[in-house]
């Protein structure tokens, strides 16, 4: 069973030192010239030269790409022949399959923005595998995002698994009253009554000791919080956001002044 | 029934080696209480008496079933295990179809399963109660119904998880009084527990585990009255025993009765 339900790999690099935002901001950059840009080259670019390289400065190479081969590959490969089939565009048809015809333009058309997916999601996974979802987290709320949003984020991710593991224990206290768990589908589905009415009522009463407890500690308090944990935000991260935001706007400029 | 575990070694996936080859006899009719501290192995070891876990290595044997060849279900025929949280095992709408539902489960007869809970059900004081839903009751007799419900399979070999805890004074003499009264029907009790003034009233034989070893094994007596091993395990024996020690009485004394009569 997992332990946590975060991609966090706890590791020393250039990116994980990076100060959570700047690492958004760049997630952000990645997105916006792969889908902005005017040159069709531009997301293949950065989804074969890019990316690569970030998830190697990261110290994360062999996590993503076991990621991409699992989940982005064939996730983009499904939207690739979907459009490259379905679009319409194009008189001059090129491959032919039953009455599925794929015109030179559909295929150009689909091999682009296949590669804007492989650059979005690709972007956030080496963001999620190297930033820890709490440090994420009091970064925002130090900034301002409402403590209420952090918690529900942080909270959900938390509760998952602590959620399955008393599912597991539940399961074991009824399978030791004899309750049979393996067979058909009727003798499964049955088994589950006996688990939903613990995990449910046991998971309410667990919201409400876990809200009881942070309110004990001045969660909606207005003054300002200190925190324990300081997150790094070196002049290195400030150049690189004055750079990101200079590249956003550019390319979000680039788009209408093209339009 | 007996329960006999050879050289039985247990790693968790996540690689904790949690016991590290035990071997006992458990006896028909012994009452026993086995202690430690906090991750000595105390629960991974009795979760393999009914299957919930299987020996890495080694062996357990309920009667003449080795027990890495039944499924749980059929292992509650022989062992009965209260867990240590009542609400993650009540399910029911009222505490009489929550008492049946194990000896149901394990296929006894209609008028055989109202017989077991009408017992299970004035052992565990619960006669008033039949109609209430478990979760309208004090956690205290929850506790009460959890155990119900697993006194009414009549299981040759029951296990208790940390009974007492959380509980008051009443509800540990009515979880002692049920002991005796299972152990009158001669079956085997096996209870964990850090409560060892009620380990040393109500238990004839005690086991103290460490590290996934057995530290000690034999009459309460003589386990409650070795402070310097038991120490070890992070357990203090009882307070009397350590007044009686301190006192200079020549034997151990481990509750009230004998205390008086050393003092005399």
């Amino acid at each position: 069973m997992r332990e946590r339900l975060s991609f966090h790999i706890k590791r020393d690099s250039a990116l994980h030192r990076l100060n959570p935002l700047t690492k958004l901001l760049l997630v952000l950059a990645l997105i916006l010239s792969a889908f902005l840009t005017p040159f069709y080259w531009t997301p293949h670019i950065l989804a074969i030269l890019v990316i690569p390289i970030l998830s190697v400065i990261g110290r994360v190479g062999r996590e993503y790409l076991s990621t991409a081969f699992r989940l982005i590959l064939p996730a983009a490969t499904f939207l690739f022949l979907m459009q490259a089939f379905f679009h319409p565009i194009g008189k001059e048809i090129i491959f032919a399959f039953y009455f599925l015809d794929m015109t030179l333009e559909s295929l150009m058309f689909a091999f682009g923005n296949a590669m804007r997916i492989v650059v979005m999601v690709s972007a956030f996974t080496i963001f999620l595998l190297t930033t820890h979802p709490s440090e994420l987290m009091s970064d925002l709320s130090r900034r301002g995002l409402p403590g209420q949003f952090a918690y529900v984020i942080i909270s959900t991710l938390q509760i998952l698994p602590q959620v399955q593991a008393k599912a597991q224990t539940i399961i074991s206290a009824q399978r030791s009253r004899g309750l049979e768990t393996e067979g058909g589908f009727f003798k499964r589905a049955g088994a589950l009554i006996p688990l939903i009415g613990p995990l449910v009522f046991g998971s309410l009463v667990e919201v409400e000791e876990r809200a009881i407890a942070i309110e004990a500690r001045g969660f909606t308090s207005k003054h300002v919080k200190t925190s324990l944990h300081e997150i790094p935000d070196t002049p290195t991260d400030i150049f690189l956001r004055w750079f990101l935001t200079t590249l956003i706007a550019a390319s979000i400029g680039l788009k209408l002044w093209l339009s | 029934m007996k329960i006999s575990i050879n050289d039985l070694r247990f790693t968790y996936p996540a690689g904790v080696e949690a016991l590290r080859g035990i071997s006992l006899e458990i006896n028909p009719g012994e009452q026993v209480a086995i202690v430690g501290q906090n991750g000595a192995g105390k629960t991974t070891l009795v979760r393999h008496f009914n299957g919930l876990l299987r020996p890495s290595s080694g062996s357990v044997w309920v009667g003449d079933w080795d027990t890495s060849k039944y499924s749980v279900a059929k292992l509650a025929s022989r062992v009965g295990y209260v867990f240590q949280n009542p609400d993650e095992q009540l399910f029911s709408r009222d505490v009489l179809t929550e008492v049946a539902f194990g000896p149901k489960n394990l296929g006894y007869k209609k008028n055989k399963v109202d017989e077991l809970v009408g017992c299970a059900l004035a052992l565990t004081e619960l006669n008033d109660k039949t109609e209430t839903n478990p979760y309208d009751l004090s956690p205290t007799w929850r506790k009460m119904v959890a155990l119900a419900s697993i006194i009414a399979m009549d299981t040759p070999i029951v296990i208790f998880d940390e009974p007492t805890t959380g509980q008051d004074a009443v509800n540990i003499a009515r979880i002692a009084n049920v002991i005796a009264e299972i152990k009158k029907e001669g079956k085997t009790v096996i209870t964990i527990t850090h409560d060892i003034d009620f380990c040393a009233e109500n238990f004839e034989r005690v086991i103290a585990l460490s590290n996934g070893e057995v530290l000690l094994d034999g009459e309460a007596h003589d386990v409650l009255g070795r402070e310097e091993i038991l120490a070890k395990t992070y357990v203090d024996p009882p307070q009397l025993t350590r007044l009686g020690k301190a006192l200079g009485l020549k034997e151990t004394v481990i509750n009230q009765e004998e205390f008086l009569n050393a003092l005399k």
